[in-house]
């Protein structure tokens, strides 16, 4: 059971390998509950959220290029069209996501135009706060994904995970359990062993705490296990993908990890930062902002792809969400306000790709909304479809209070 | 089970307000608290400048960069002690407010500066504010955090960390960026409430404040200002010379400091640091009161805050956050700085980034979260517990210098005759308390004991296996609640 080895090993193969005997003091009791915790019963995609935090440009991304308006409002940095590629005649991707463009070919890569919460919110907090609840004009608290976990019955530590950072995601935020890991190898704990019974006693002293305490600590004693055996087995990225050494590389190689092993898991959470563009922006050429950090985010999409092969890539759906878009009109520093309207990206086996999908409203003065992008299709709706179609969800409205799926064809039906 | 969070906490008013009001009880000041009483150590902390803080300025004196102006950094620069662009006087100040937060006797001084720094956040570190950054602390933070919130809120407006940061320098009279706009209404002010019409025409307003490229400091560019009336949250100017504009700029603010919103959103954010992540209403109207009644002063509501009622009322309602049960370990540990060098405090500000909450370096605008719903992680409670053993034990950081024998410093000189003994004793010491007969219980069990089984010299419990103790209890809920 070298760590060198490359190769996947699902932590079935891993117990038949007898390796369970190695693990065996670690966490006592835990491990023994961890050992009759096989895969649930899902059978519905992993479904990837990946979050741009700051207020991602949509229409940097996916450039509307047959909109004139679109040139004349950003005279410093629209993308030109000689420069895009992919897209679909009207659209056209940033070059920065030529990473992806193998995949867009393959229909494996798509977008949502024109998608948004169902009122502005320019605030990036508050906006947050309305995505990750997705819940407005309700007293709901919990996080939407947090809710479609509950709704499928998850139970096992490893069934929703976050990974990339300390703090637990507020869209998984709720009764169904839920894990955080900063990377799945820092998930150990220092000191335990066969006659140091660490974790165990730590289960015991949070036994009757209140219950935030507790919670946490029951879903911390309770993954030591499963992670050591990770930890232990080492991990190799498959079919040659080079993640790229990012926060967001390092993420999406840990969530390619945890579906290959096989732990169970049915939904990941994974951050991309610093989208806040209010000034210089950049032209759409390497050493600019926008285009390294989309670039940034395409490798690391790419390799993740690349990584899962088709048929790892044929049960995952990969979308990402923002706050807001960004103003249509470029600021007197190069760079954009927050706005309304934004684009969403989709990878998967099960997607239908190579187009731009949603209703177009068009850039033009009387389009806008307070110089913004206008909403033709509520991202609630986007995922609703998603839920659907590929996650097995019966009810979306149980997730999205009040809310239908979209009906844009975006993925095939599992 | 019927166990609620009182039942993990001592029930000494004393100890309630010193972890609440400084970074955690260490030994000294638990004695100086007894001996002076709640009000006079209170006075006392509230006065920052008469209390002598030896130990903290010698690490500070380790840390020179750190409090380098902006020509400092630029002179730095030039003789090359420091890249341009580096980031290394940015690090320095947040290992000099880790040793602050750890050893300064000037405690509720640093929690309130760790309060400001993030209320009006400029991450730290971050590229554009290399400069910049660490005379921020030194000239609007530290200045002010005892002071009136007025004249910090003036002093952050006007200073290139803060215009750097949210974009101000680069707004212009033609396009105005509303970033800054937005965030000083949003955040460091009113709070959500505002309209678009607020920010565009805040926005507007605080163009030509901007940043001099040659030098990196503040200047009014008149030029750049948008004049033309202004209505913002019931303030209004008809900002009708461009020469006037920096003088019309500081009015808003003034205005905004003094907005019923704003003392009642800092009033809600203090209650929320030191009272109870769901603060009672009826402390939070009456401090914003005082807030208003004293001009933006911040001592007397402090002082409002900590002889109330409901912050008497209050044992158990908060959780550490990362940041500070790293700092609190230390402390209730009682370890003394390195005696030279700052191995120990990069390594400790190391730890907390790891924990997700190094100083001041919150990347959004907001500041750290301050409530235990958005740390309760179970990647977060592994760094802590790894940590609580690490710096217990010694093996990181390695350089603090801690007792000769650990077991006589937190188990008293005598070993206890038993198990038992040893965690009531090790227990009392670093929480205050002993802990349940059932914890006691699992305590024991980690040594394969009982409480009641005999404590013997050669025993690895009172040997090489001891550290484990207090790192256990340091682990528990027991210390997890402040």
């Amino acid at each position: 059971m070298s760590g060198s080895c490359g190769c996947p090993i699902s932590r079935r193969k891993l117990l038949a390998a007898g390796a369970a005997g190695v693990f065996a003091g670690l966490v006592g009791e835990q491990l023994a509950t961890q050992l009759a915790f096989a895969s649930p019963s899902y059978s519905g995609d992993v479904f990837v959220l990946l979050s741009l935090r700051g207020g991602f440009d949509g229409l940097s991304a996916v450039v509307p290029a047959g909109d004139p308006a679109y040139y004349a409002a950003r005279p410093g940095i629209a993308v030109p069209k000689a420069r895009l590629v992919g897209g679909d005649g009207y659209f056209g991707l940033n070059p920065a996501l030529a990473p992806l463009l193998p995949y867009w070919q393959a229909g494996t890569f798509g977008a949502v135009q024109a998608v948004g919460q169902p009122v502005p919110n320019r605030s990036h907090f508050s906006a947050m706060e309305e995505l990750e609840r997705a819940a407005p004009g309700t007293s709901v608290r919990t996080g939407w994904l947090d809710r479609m976990m509950g709704g499928l019955g998850a139970d096992g530590p490893f069934g929703a995970v976050s990974v990339g950072s300390a703090m637990p995601a507020r869209v998984l935020a709720g009764p169904a359990p839920d894990l955080g890991l900063t990377a799945v190898d820092a998930f150990t704990l220092s000191g335990e062993d066969r006659t140091r019974p660490m974790a165990a006693t730590m289960a015991a002293l949070y036994a009757g705490a209140p219950q935030s305490l507790a919670a946490t600590t029951a879903m911390t004693t309770s993954a030591l296990a499963t992670t050591a055996e990770l930890k232990a087995a080492g991990y190799a990225p498959a079919n040659g993908a080079a993640y790229p050494d990012t926060e967001l590389g390092k993420a999406l190689r840990d969530v390619a990890r945890l579906i290959k092993a096989d732990v169970g898991l049915m939904s990941a959470c994974v951050d991309s930062g610093d989208w806040d563009m209010h000034e210089n922006l950049g032209a759409a050429t390497p050493g600019r902002r926008m285009y390294d950090h989309l670039n940034d985010l395409a490798s690391a999409l790419a390799a993740f792809a690349q990584d899962l092969g088709p048929a790892g890539l044929g049960r995952v759906t990969l979308v990402t969400i923002s706050e807001f878009g960004r103003r249509v009109e470029q600021n007197g520093s190069g760079g954009l306000d927050h706005g309304y309207g934004n684009a969403m990206l989709v990878l998967g086996g099960g997607v239908r790709g190579g187009k731009v999908h949603g209703r177009w409203p068009g850039l033009a003065e009387g389009r806008l909304v307070d110089g913004d992008l206008a909403v033709t299709t509520d991202y609630r709706a986007v995922i609703g479809e998603i839920l659907r179609d590929r996650c097995g969800v019966a009810d979306v409205s149980a997730v999205f209070p009040g809310v239908s799926p979209a009906k844009l064809g975006l993925v095939k039906a599992r | 089970m019927g166990v609620t969070a009182t039942d993990f906490l001592p029930a000494d008013p004393l100890l309630h307000l010193l972890r609440r009001a400084t970074y955690g009880p260490t030994p000294a000041s638990t004695a100086e608290i007894r001996r002076l009483g709640a009000s006079a150590w209170l006075e006392r902390q509230l006065k920052p400048g008469s209390i002598a803080d030896k130990t903290a300025d010698g690490l500070v004196a380790r840390l020179p960069l750190s409090r380098l102006s902006i020509d400092g950094v630029h002179a730095k620069v030039r003789s090359r002690a420091v890249k341009q662009y580096g980031w290394e006087p940015m690090f320095e100040l947040g290992y000099a407010a880790v040793a602050r937060a750890v050893w300064s006797e000037r405690q509720l001084l640093e929690v309130m500066v760790d309060f400001w720094s993030n209320h009006l956040n400029v991450a730290c570190p971050s590229g554009d504010v290399w400069d910049s950054r660490p005379d921020y602390d030194r000239v609007v933070i530290r200045p002010y955090a005892l002071g009136r919130f007025a004249d910090m809120l003036k002093a952050s407006a006007k200073h290139p960390a803060m215009l750097t940061y949210l974009d101000n320098r680069f707004s212009t009279r033609a396009a105005p960026n509303e970033n800054y706009g937005r965030e000083l209404l949003e955040l460091h002010t009113v709070g959500l409430g505002y309209s678009e019409s607020d920010v565009k025409h805040a926005a507007r307003l605080f163009t030509g404040l901007t940043v001099r490229w040659d030098t990196g400091k503040y200047r009014f560019d008149a030029g750049q200002h948008a004049t033309g009336p202004v209505r913002v949250m019931g303030f209004s100017h008809a900002n009708a010379t461009a020469a006037g504009g920096e003088a019309a700029a500081m009015a808003l603010l003034d205005h905004l400091a003094l907005h019923p919103a704003t003392a009642k959103r800092i009033a809600t954010k203090l209650c929320v640091r030191f009272v109870s992540d769901t603060p009672p209403a009826t402390l939070v109207t009456k401090l914003a009161k005082v807030y208003l009644d004293n001009r933006t002063a911040i001592a007397p509501v402090l002082r409002a805050l900590f002889t109330s009622p409901e912050f008497a009322a209050s044992v158990g309602e908060k959780t550490r956050t990362p940041y500070e049960d790293v700092i609190a370990t230390v402390r209730t540990l009682g370890y003394a700085p390195e005696k030279s060098g700052t191995q120990a405090l990069r390594a400790l500000y190391w730890i907390t980034e790891a924990a997700g909450q190094a100083p001041m370096a919150w990347a959004p605008p907001n500041g750290y979260p301050d409530v235990a719903t958005a740390w309760a992680s179970p990647s977060g409670q592994l760094i802590r517990w790894n940590a609580h053993l690490n710096i217990t034990a010694g093996w990181w950081p390695n350089t603090l210098q801690r007792p000769a024998s650990l077991v006589a410093a937190l188990a008293g000189s005598t070993l206890p005759a038993t198990y038992g003994g040893l965690i009531d004793a090790v227990a009392t010491r670093l929480v205050g308390r002993k802990v349940s007969a059932e914890h006691t219980e699992a305590l024991a069990a980690f040594y394969g004991k009982t409480p009641a089984s005999p404590l013997r010299a050669g025993d690895a419990a009172a040997g090489w296996a001891f550290p484990y103790l207090p790192a256990l209890l340091l682990n528990s809920p027991y210390f997890a609640l402040r």
